[in-house]
C-alpha cells in the first residue's frame, strides 16, 4: 500500500475486483498466487485437468501429494491458505464455445493460462465480445510472450497471431519461464485494476531466458481482424 | 530504400543479431531471400520447411505492426522506412 500511486484506494480496488485465471498450470500457478497475495477479492480459477507428476517442474501451486487431484481443488486449498480474506471459486470445467461467455462475463480481468490457441482464441473473442480485459501469455522452453488486450483499445490476440501455430503434443519448458510470465501477468492485472502504470497494450513483450532479454514487438489493431476490426461489426 | 528487420527468440539466435537494415528489397519474399543470403542455413532452417521449402507455420511476420496474413502475405510490399518483425509465437502455458 505504500507504493507511490497505490495506497488504500488501490488496495480497495483489488479487494473489489473479480479476476478469472483460465488454466492453473505453469502460467496460472504464479499468476493466481500473486493475485491472491495482492488481495484480489474474488478469483475464479478454471481448469479441467488433474495434477500429474510431469506438471511439477513448473506448475508450482501443485505439489507431490496433489497428484491425481483436480488442479482447481489443489489450487483453491493453497490460495485460500495464502490469503484467507479472499474468495476463490474453483471451476472444474473445460472452456468451450458453449460456456466461455458464462465463465467470463462481468469479470474485471481474464488471465490467460492456456496451453493451446484454440481455447486462447475462444477467450480472446469472448473478452472482446463482453468487453473484459484479457492478459495473454504463452511460453515454451526459455521463451515467453505477454500482451494485454483491453476492451475497445489496442490489438487483440487475433490481430497479432491470426493463424494458430502448429500444434505440439509436448512442450519442453524450463519451470522458471512460466514463473516469469505468470508473475508479469499478475502485475498487468493489478495495474489494470488499480490504474497504475502503462499496461502492455499494442505491445507484445518477448522474454528470452537464454540471453535474459526483454523485447517488445509493436502491434497495431488490424482493421481486417474478424474479432476486433471492421469485419467484426 | 532501407527496411529495418527485428529478430526475436530463435531468429535472433540464428542471426546473432537483434536487428538488421536491408536495402534493395520490395516485398517480404525478396526480404527473406536477402536475409537467407546474409545469414545462411541457420536462418533458412528456421524459416523454411526442409522438405517442402515453404515458410514454416511457426514463422510470424509483422510489417509496421500488422501481420502479413492480413496484408499480402509473402507478396506484401515494402517501402522505405518500414519495420519488419519476425518472431515464432509460443503456445505453452
Amino acid at each position: 500500500m505504500i507504493i507511490s500511486g497505490f495506497g488504500k484506494t488501490g488496495q480497495r480496488k483489488l479487494k473489489a475486483a473479480h479476476v478469472v485465471v483460465a488454466g492453473i498450470g505453469g502460467l496460472g500457478s504464479p499468476a493466481s498466487s500473486y493475485l491472491a497475495a495482492a488481495g484480489i477479492g474474488h478469483i475464479k480459477i478454471i481448469d479441467s485437468q488433474k495434477v500429474e507428476i510431469s506438471n511439477l517442474n513448473r506448475q508450482v501451486i501443485h505439489w507431490e501429494p496433489d497428484i491425481g487431484r483436480s488442479k482447481v481443488e489443489s489450487a483453491i486449498e493453497k490460495l485460500t491458505a495464502m490469503n484467507s480474506k479472499i474468495k476463490v471459486d474453483a471451476i472444474f470445467e473445460r472452456i468451450t464455445s458453449k460456456n466461455v461467455d458464462r465463465l467470463i462475463k462481468g469479470e474485471d480481468v481474464v488471465v490467460d493460462g492456456m496451453d493451446n490457441y484454440h481455447t486462447r482464441y475462444l477467450l480472446n473473442e469472448a473478452c472482446v465480445r463482453n468487453r473484459v480485459p484479457f492478459i495473454h501469455g504463452a511460453i515454451e522452453g526459455l521463451v515467453g510472450q505477454l500482451m494485454t488486450i483491453p476492451p475497445g483499445g489496442g490489438p487483440c490476440l487475433k490481430c497479432v497471431i491470426p493463424k494458430e501455430p502448429p500444434k505440439k503434443s509436448f512442450f519442453p519448458v524450463l519451470g522458471a519461464t512460466p514463473g516469469v510470465i505468470g508473475c508479469l501477468q499478475a502485475m498487468e492485472a493489478i495495474k489494470l485494476i488499480t490504474g497504475m502504470g502503462e499496461p502492455l497494450v499494442g505491445r507484445m513483450l518477448i522474454f528470452n531466458g537464454i540471453d535474459m532479454s526483454f523485447d517488445e514487438i509493436k502491434v497495431n489493431r488490424d482493421p481486417n481482424c474478424r474479432v476486433c476490426g471492421r469485419k467484426s461489426r | 530504400m532501407a527496411i529495418t528487420v527485428k529478430f526475436f527468440a530463435g531468429f535472433r539466435e540464428a542471426t546473432e543479431k537483434r536487428e538488421e537494415v536491408i536495402e534493395g528489397v520490395n516485398n517480404i519474399a525478396s526480404l527473406l531471400d536477402e536475409l537467407v543470403r546474409r545469414f545462411g542455413e541457420k536462418l533458412a532452417e528456421r524459416l523454411y520447411s526442409s522438405d517442402t521449402r515453404e515458410l514454416r507455420k511457426t514463422v510470424h511476420i509483422l510489417v509496421n505492426g500488422r501481420s502479413v496474413d492480413f496484408l499480402q502475405k509473402l507478396n506484401t510490399p515494402l517501402k522505405d522506412g518500414d519495420l519488419v518483425a519476425i518472431f515464432p509465437p509460443v503456445a505453452g502455458g
